[in-house]
């Protein structure tokens, strides 16, 4: 193997590299509703319940379940359900209210991010500019192992015969 | 190799850099309101007198809502700002305050030493407030004519600020 023939290998190297690399930024960038946008003048009231209404311990569970998926707003990282600030209890009234009214926990999530923002959800939703959380890790680990690999592989023999002039450079 | 390392390293900085750019436009601090633009949340709410005011009455005028505490610092420094600016606007503007997370005896109290600029509205457990999204206080919500929000101001308002703004909904 010589120098001409090392190049193919190492661009398709840089093209497994950078293609999802480019999808991931193309999808993060351009994808509908990459910034977390609404039509203006979008009713904001409540549409009917979906679900059938909550009590007992069925309500318990879930008034825990959604509480923990929301993002207590004057605390740092902590759960509306973990929290124990007085703004966290007044939201899982809230959540226990919408929720034994007949509510879902996605109605009652969306209706406190009608108020709050996306910013209420303790987990980003998979969409948008939000892919690049969910992805880049992934993909700096795909990197990584790859860059890894060649690296690390074990040499041909063929490549000390015939090195190519950048080896042969002196450093 | 030089070269392709740089190139690769260029390729899986450039998102980051974007998506770091893009913040830079914002305050770290600010949340941007999703209401703005939309209806306001309708509320009904009582007085410390035990009179009801609701959001819908005051149709077709600008409204400031203002949620606020007695034990909330900003808030204190605030209220003459909204004071003056209620006696520039009256007739005009109404202005209405929200208690949040306080007690009427307190807000009574407070009342009674500093005076009051408008109804001061009790939010049984914050609900009005969650529907307003509110993070904590102050925060100062402008209502135009038509019951759309304005604007969301976060933290302490300032005059000239809320001059513009009132002027901008006039």
């Amino acid at each position: 193997m010589n120098a001409a023939s090392k190049r193919p290998r190492g661009a398709s190297i840089l093209q497994a590299i950078c293609a999802p690399m480019a999808l991931v930024a193309f999808v993060a960038l351009f994808a509908p509703g990459a910034i977390v946008a609404q039509a203006p003048g979008a009713p904001a009231q409540d549409p009917a319940p979906l679900g059938p209404p909550l009590s007992g311990a069925a309500l318990d569970r879930a008034t825990e379940e959604v509480a923990s998926l929301m993002r207590c707003p004057v605390c740092q990282g902590l759960s509306v359900a973990d929290s124990p600030s007085s703004s966290a209890v007044d939201l899982k009234a809230e959540v226990r209210r919408q929720l034994a009214a007949g509510f879902t926990g996605d109605q009652v999530i969306a209706s406190f991010e009608r108020a709050y923002g996306e910013f209420i959800r303790l987990e980003p939703k998979a969409e948008g500019f939000n892919w690049m959380v969910w992805l880049m890790p992934m993909l700096a680990f795909a990197v990584g192992a790859i860059l890894i690999y060649f690296r690390l592989r074990p040499q041909r023999p063929v490549a000390r015969t015939l090195p190519s002039q950048e080896d042969a450079k002196p450093s | 190799m030089n070269r392709k390392v740089l190139f690769v390293g260029l390729i899986l900085v450039a998102p980051l850099l974007v998506m770091l750019a893009s913040g830079l436009r914002h305050d770290p601090r600010e949340v941007i309101s999703p209401l703005i633009g939309r209806p306001a949340p309708e509320f009904a709410l009582l007085d410390l007198e035990g009179r009801r005011l609701s959001l819908a009455d005051l149709r077709g005028q600008p409204v400031v809502v203002n949620f606020w505490a007695t034990w909330c610092q900003p808030c204190a420094a605030e209220n003459p700002i909204f004071a003056a600016l209620a006696r520039r606007y009256a007739g005009r503007v109404r202005f209405i305050s929200v208690i949040y997370q306080d007690t009427p005896q307190a807000i009574r109290a407070y009342e009674r030493q500093r005076g009051s600029w408008g109804p001061a509205l009790v939010d049984p457990d914050s609900r009005t407030a969650i529907q307003f999204g509110v993070y904590g206080v102050p925060e100062t919500f402008l209502i135009d004519a038509q019951g759309l929000v304005h604007e969301k101001v976060t933290g302490m308002v300032s005059f000239d600020g809320l001059t513009r703004s009132l002027e901008a909904m006039l």
